[in-house]
């Protein structure tokens, strides 16, 4: 039965979809694009924006820093910001086969991932200007290639690698628990941080030093 | 969280190749749900500032220089706060960026403050939304949230 509805429901979701004022949200028109997001559960209707699955949420480095800053705890500037969406596993197996080693993925669902430099930084000896950029990955079994792109504001199941900037060759290990939502984090460490990429069974950490 | 462009759906009209203008302004903001609360005069109490999402403070980008409510409002990044009042909203355009909420809101560092009215919308909208249409001066900025919607002119000229 469960499973029943749940075809019919995709089969709404797939009618609803195909009209073009459900394509920035639902993000899983047409079968030439990747989806790591199921259109499932779009309850909410909202005649402004519907609200993302994917729920869209940011990292600073320091961490936390707009509450230490509310706080009168800090007085420098912050180093970086991210902003991503965040899809969720849902029972899926995502490396390997929701996402296919070799293929880049977007990390993170709708508009691309972008990090911001709010100061000059260096990963893996080479120098990052302040500024924003599109981060995206190459993930294979055991590593991940993260690349930074200067194509910024542009959505994130397409991107142009011919204004791929940077790339940096990270391991992907296993995880120490199991993220049901894609995170991404800053983390300290004694030359600056690292980000910390963790979903499902797998995370990637790409050091940022400053 | 969630973020808006100017002009609306701006990404994904760049992966289609059918932007026909730059990108003018983005906005980020968190989503509070009305959750079955009366928001404005309850919620958020008239006459005090609010800061018009949740969580990390609303942020705009302006990636022109742009005009609203006469002034010049150099491109960059600002953040956004209300004073709600039944008849009108007063827009608090702020230079202190990356900061949380409107807990430590300085009006030193206002850039702006224009009041636009309110108007009384049919369908209850759930979830904050702001989002962007095109006028002939530019755009406007919609804030919705339960049964009310304000509009932000912002021109490009």
């Amino acid at each position: 039965m469960i499973k029943y509805i749940h075809i019919f429901f995709l089969a709404a979701v797939f009618f609803f979809s195909c009209g073009n004022h459900d394509e920035k949200k639902t993000d899983s028109n047409g079968p030439t694009k990747k989806t790591d997001t199921p259109s499932s559960n779009t309850k909410q209707i909202n005649p402004y924006a519907d609200v993302d699955i994917s729920p869209m949420d940011m990292s600073y480095f320091p961490v936390d820093y707009p509450k230490l800053k509310m706080a009168d705890s800090i007085k420098t500037s912050p180093v970086m910001r991210l902003i991503y969406s965040r899809p969720h596993k849902q029972g899926r197996v995502i490396f390997g086969k929701l996402l296919k080693y070799g293929e880049s993925w977007r990390l993170g669902a709708n508009e691309a991932s972008e990090i911001e430099f709010f100061k000059n930084v260096t990963i893996q000896d080479k120098k990052i200007p302040v500024g924003r950029y599109v981060i995206y990955c190459i993930p294979y079994e055991n590593k991940w290639t993260i690349i930074l792109n200067s194509n910024i504001y542009t959505w994130g199941l397409k991107i142009d690698s011919t204004k791929d900037l940077m790339k940096f060759d990270i391991p992907a290990k296993k995880a120490p628990a199991n993220f049901e939502y894609l995170t991404m984090v800053f983390v300290k460490t004694g030359s600056g941080a690292e980000l910390v990429i963790a979903w499902d069974d797998t995370e990637a950490r790409l050091p940022i030093n400053f | 969280m969630d973020m808006s462009y100017y002009p609306v759906n701006y990404p994904v009209l760049k992966i289609q190749d059918k932007a026909t203008e730059p990108v003018l302004a983005r906005v980020i903001y968190s989503r509070p749900q009305k959750t079955g609360r009366l928001i404005f005069g309850d919620l958020i109490e008239y006459g005090k500032v609010w800061r018009m999402g949740a969580n990390e403070a609303t942020e705009i980008d302006f990636y022109k220089n742009v005009r609203i409510g006469g002034k010049k409002i150099s491109k960059g990044r600002y953040t956004l706060y209300a004073i709600v009042t039944p008849e009108t909203w007063t827009i608090i355009i702020n230079k202190d960026v990356d900061i949380w909420g409107a807990f430590k809101y300085d009006p030193q560092k206002d850039v702006l403050r224009v009041g636009v009215p309110t108007e009384k919308i049919g369908n209850v909208v759930e979830a904050l939304a702001m989002v962007f249409e095109k006028t002939d001066k530019g755009c406007n900025l919609i804030i919705a949230w339960d049964n009310i919607k304000v509009s932000l002119p912002i021109s490009l000229k």
